[in-house]
């Protein structure tokens, strides 16, 4: 009989969120099921339900016919599931043969280790995969794909019947993912159950069969992967048609003075640099990965050393030493890396919305809790915030969520933001939220805002910005009005030499 | 071995031969036999005191009250030997209360979730009220002359408690490489996450390293009464650095999870006792003795600390992601 795994009516909700309401599907053997939805459809609890982290509220896991429920983790590890997570689970002070046994080495009745065993375990599984892995190699000195590699190679120790992954190329390059996929390929050969849980859509035409499409916790479709398309996808997962976006946006048209003036900025990276930034302008950065797009406004920021050039603040000549002396002229940086250098994780939101006014919200000697959260109810409010409280911790959020904690906290009612610096405002994003984000660039536009959006997105910055400045090698080679791009020139620009 | 050549045992041991050779070149009475056996005493108290430690700190946690729980093991050893114990049976209870010590541990921070750091400093402080208090500061004589042959005797040449030493090292070098236990106990220290995930019971793991700590912190306690005479609330106190800082030096990971072996952790242990014992040597004041101690554990943690900043740099990285 073929193995089987069915979902049967799952619900489960957490304090003030539905996060799953009645779903079903079915994976079967030799298909790959993607899990496909925006950040906070569903996806990461429904996984949680399956590795047995925690239990569903409502419905039951059917696997081969036989109803199971998860007491633990373990337990479902023992029932043959197996969830390779973006986090490791993996002992980097161990090396790889260990690690594929997972603290479960075969040993002899004292507890002796039967080395010979394990090494021809180890060694068995990775020549069947046909890996390049020195079984020996410590799994910390391993690339993050080979430790993926290991982490599947785990699981198939284990004997697992269900492995499902969680956005497993998200760190991957190009040439890794063709082998990332290769192995799931081979264990879908070999009958595993397979769950794939990703947002990245070209992928999961590439590797999955049948697609599942979660939506605010609901299901809303399951189709042949063959018979769809990208834009059927998005409109599932959105629920309304993305190609309206841009065109829905409702922008800022007049500018006002010019706030921000470059003139032959010059650091370690980037040369010769000028632009002028006008209230209520959004100037978008366009260019490769590396074109020295952030080192341009990390020194504007004052967080690189500037070499040579001019900046002009309301024509006034400043140089920031420090970033401290940017903010306190109105000049906001929102980081490429929100998690690590955007947002103090461990706190809650209140926290992290007040961070950059602390300052005005003493009382005498202390924090006015009162006034404090009045500041961060009214961003949650205003930018939609999905949370069920002001005290969860920002870290249990989705990225889009926490991206607008971040713009939020920079244009409370309590900080006078002039030039906003936004970089890579939607990585990481779903498409849902994204369209939210553009918004509110816009709004903050019509605010009098100057915005400075990089982005590596090319449809994104063309029709954000009003002006698209195009980076190559720390030089500008090239600089777009909204009306006249296009993804064509921008990119050609974007590639010169 | 060839796993020894290729770690930092080597330049371990280089920089004790340096050690070594500088501290004989100011003082040649540095290699006297008489020397020599000072050396091997203090090194079998460090040395006990480590066995437990390292281990303790391989499955993630730490005992600071490892000296405190020593001393207590003298002075109970002393107290049931004057009450007119069988010295077997007394070095039979007073372990079971170093059992019980490392319950006390274990319980703070497996059933409490207190940090093991602040919960272990807290019963340190308590084990010396409680010795000040009942032996109100003077140390216990034991007049049981069949039990001070436990810090006394030799075998061959060698002064027992080295011997004894030498064997809780063996024995502690194989139960982590060779054994099951030992290695699931370095991969709950290494990635909790991903051991609980393996099905590792790491909170029972890192009790049975709590208890067999606090036994061996006084067994080592108790071999150092017995080589005293006495039971005293000053002895031992302390030695946890000492245990720590040769951990440290053998490679034992202060975040849990690394081993270089045993023969790295002899190492760490005799270079620590030949430095220690050569600053006695050259007849350093007694204070900045203290301060070179010190700083040899912040040299030590630097060290450390660097060769795991990639690691917990890449750990970082992907509790983030």
């Amino acid at each position: 009989m073929a193995n089987y795994l069915e979902f049967k009516g799952i619900g489960k909700s957490y304090p003030g969120v539905q996060a799953l309401r009645d779903v079903s599907f079915r994976v079967d053997e030799g298909k790959i099921v993607a899990l496909l939805g925006e950040n906070g459809a569903g996806k990461s609890t429904l996984l949680k339900i399956l590795s047995g982290d925690t239990a569903p509220d409502e419905g039951v896991i059917i696997i081969n016919g036989q109803e199971q429920s998860f007491a633990s983790p373990y337990q479902a590890i023992v029932e043959g599931i197996s969830v390779i997570y973006q986090e490791r689970q993996l002992v980097p002070s161990m090396n790889v043969i260990e690690n594929i046994h997972s603290g479960d080495l075969p040993a002899n009745g004292l507890g002796f280790l039967k080395r010979e065993e394990t090494r021809k375990n180890a060694k068995e599984i990775i020549d069947k995969f046909g890996l390049p892995i020195d079984p020996y190699e410590l799994v910390g000195r391993l690339s993050v794909a080979y430790q993926q590699m290991v982490e599947i190679m785990k699981a198939y120790r284990r004997n697992s019947r269900i492995i499902a992954f969680d956005e497993p190329t998200a760190p991957l390059t190009d040439a890794e993912i063709a082998i990332l996929f290769r192995l799931i390929r081979q264990l879908k050969d070999e009958g595993k159950l397979i769950l794939y849980v990703s947002h990245r859509l070209a992928e999961i035409f590439r590797i999955t069969d049948e697609i599942v499409v979660l939506k605010d916790g609901r299901m809303v479709k399951t189709m042949q992967t063959v018979q769809t398309n990208e834009a059927e996808l998005i409109q599932a997962m959105v629920g309304r048609d993305i190609g309206d976006t841009y065109s829905r946006l409702s922008r800022n048209d007049k500018f006002g003075d010019v706030l921000l003036e470059v003139n032959n900025l010059t650091t370690d990276v980037v040369s010769d640099v000028s632009f002028r930034l006008h209230k209520g302008e959004i100037i978008g950065f366009a260019g490769l990965v590396g074109a020295g797009r952030t080192e341009v406004v990390r020194a504007i920021f004052g967080a690189d050393p500037v070499r040579s050039g001019e900046i002009r603040l309301d024509g006034e000549r400043v140089s920031f030493k420090t970033p401290r002396g940017a903010i306190e002229r109105g000049v906001a940086l929102c980081p490429e890396d929100r998690k690590e250098q955007g947002l103090v994780l461990f706190r809650n939101i209140t926290d992290n919305i007040c961070l950059p006014v602390l300052g005005k919200l003493k009382k005498r000697l202390f924090l006015d809790k009162k006034k404090s959260e009045d500041l961060a109810e009214d961003a949650v409010k205003r930018y939609s915030i999905r949370t069920p409280t002001l005290d969860k911790l920002v870290v249990e959020l989705s990225g889009g969520n926490q991206q607008k904690i971040i713009l939020g906290r920079w244009t409370s009612k309590l900080i006078d933001t002039r030039i906003l610096i936004l970089d890579e405002p939607t990585k990481g994003i779903d498409v849902g939220t994204k369209a939210e984000v553009y918004q509110m660039v816009c709004d903050f536009a019509k605010a009098g805002i100057g915005v400075i959006f990089i982005s590596s997105e090319l449809t994104e910055v063309i029709n954000i910005a009003d002006t698209i400045i195009v980076m190559h090698n720390g030089h500008i080679t090239g600089v777009v009005k909204r009306e006249e791009a296009t993804e064509e020139n921008v990119l050609a620009l974007a590639m010169l030499d | 071995m060839r796993a020894f050549a290729k770690s930092k045992g080597m330049t371990l041991l280089l920089v004790t031969v340096i050690v070594f050779v500088s501290f004989w070149s100011a003082n040649p009475n540095y290699v006297s036999w008489d020397n020599l056996r000072g050396i091997m005493y203090s090194m079998s108290l460090t040395g006990t005191i480590t066995c437990g430690m390292a281990c303790l700190m391989m499955s993630g946690a730490i005992d600071l009250a490892s000296g405190a729980e020593g001393m207590m093991g003298g002075v109970i050893i002393a107290y049931l030997l004057r009450g007119g114990l069988a010295w077997p049976v007394a070095l039979i209870i007073a372990l079971l209360c170093g059992c019980c010590f490392g319950l006390i541990n274990a319980f703070f921070s497996n059933v409490l979730n207190f940090m093991p750091f602040i919960a272990t400093i807290a019963m340190s402080s308590v084990y010396q009220g409680i010795a000040g208090a009942v032996t109100t500061n003077r140390p216990i004589m034991i007049t049981n002359q069949a039990f001070w042959a436990l810090g006394n005797a030799n075998i061959w040449i060698f002064p027992l408690p080295f011997v004894i030493m030498i064997a809780l090292l063996l024995i502690y070098g194989a139960l982590i490489s060779s054994t099951k236990f030992g290695r699931q106990m370095l991969y709950c220290g290494g990635n909790r996450m991903a051991a609980r995930l393996a099905g590792l019971n790491c909170k029972k793991i890192t009790t049975i390293m709590f208890v067999n700590n606090g036994a061996i912190a006084v067994l080592g306690g108790s071999v150092l009464a017995s080589r005293m005479h006495n039971g005293s609330m000053s002895a031992v106190i302390g030695a946890e650095m000492d245990g720590m800082t040769a951990a440290i030096i053998g490679g034992v990971s202060f975040l849990g999870g690394g081993s270089s072996g045993m023969a790295a952790l002899f190492i760490g242990i005799l270079m620590l006792n030949c430095f220690k014992n050569g600053l006695l040597i050259i007849k350093l004041d007694a204070y900045w003795q203290i301060v070179a101690n010190g700083g040899l554990l912040i040299i030590a943690l630097i060290v450390d600390f660097i060769r795991e900043k990639r690691r917990l740099a890449a750990l970082l990285r992907s509790a983030l992601r």
